[in-house]
């Protein structure tokens, strides 16, 4: 049931995003800035963000017990499809960076 | 006779729908589990502590005004990760005692996002119809 209610923070810092963006396009990108350094919306998304992960490592679980794979006599466990998602985690998280930021 | 039909009819679009709107609700989930902590990183972490990415002079608006790719990003994550929370938590809702408000639950969790995805979308298409988004 943990599960289901981070969900709630997922959604909530979505909804935070779209009035930061609100803010700029009936501001200018300055209040969206200062809206990001507010430390309320610092503390609340910080939050937000331990139970993304945690949303996230068991969402990884769930897809290997729901859909394991068959590998020859074997079938893969939940805990392998945990590491390897996690795994892909941080190589997409570099990728998004280097393709949205640094490039 | 005819009216079993019709009611066969009936529960069969019913059932592709929840199907449609499940298999979106696992998209979202995908999305919110490999795209929105890397986003929370950046917008929350990364700019107020001044730390990579944003230790030069980039800041978050570079996300979206410096590349359509980022726009395309906080796009994808935004509305994909508050499609998945709030169908997630709706339904969480109904499983702790508020099954008979269930109906309600619904029409709220899917008016929040519907209007959210498409106030989101009007911003950013307004930016890129602007020439805002490089």
């Amino acid at each position: 049931m943990v599960r289901e209610w981070t969900s709630l923070f997922v959604a909530l810092y979505s909804l935070l995003m779209i009035y930061g963006l609100s803010l700029w396009a009936n501001g200018s990108s300055a209040d969206f800035l200062s809206f990001l350094k507010n430390p309320a919306v610092i503390g609340f998304s910080t939050v937000a963000l331990v139970f993304t992960m945690f949303h996230a490592v068991t969402w990884f679980y769930l897809l290997g017990a729901v859909s394991p794979i068959k590998i020859g006599r074997s079938t893969t466990k939940p805990w392998q499809a945990l590491v390897l998602n996690l795994i892909l985690l941080i190589i997409i998280s570099y990728l998004a960076i280097w393709l949205v930021v640094l490039r | 006779m005819a009216r079993g039909a019709t009611m066969k009819v009936e529960t069969h679009k019913v059932a592709r729908l929840h199907a449609i709107l499940w298999g979106i609700f696992s998209l979202g989930g995908m999305i919110a589990a490999f795209l929105l902590p890397v986003m929370i990183y950046m917008t929350a972490i990364a700019y107020p502590f001044s730390l990579w990415p944003f230790n030069g002079t980039k800041d978050p608006s570079f996300l979206i005004a410096g590349h359509l790719l980022g726009a395309v990003f906080v796009f994808v994550t935004v509305a994909g990760s508050l499609y998945h929370g709030i169908f997630r938590f709706q339904s969480a809702l109904t499983e702790v005692g508020l099954l008979r408000y269930r109906r309600a639950l619904e029409a709220v969790g899917y008016f929040i996002i519907f209007v959210g995805i498409i106030v989101l979308g009007y911003y950013l298409l307004r930016w890129f119809l602007n020439g805002a988004i490089a």
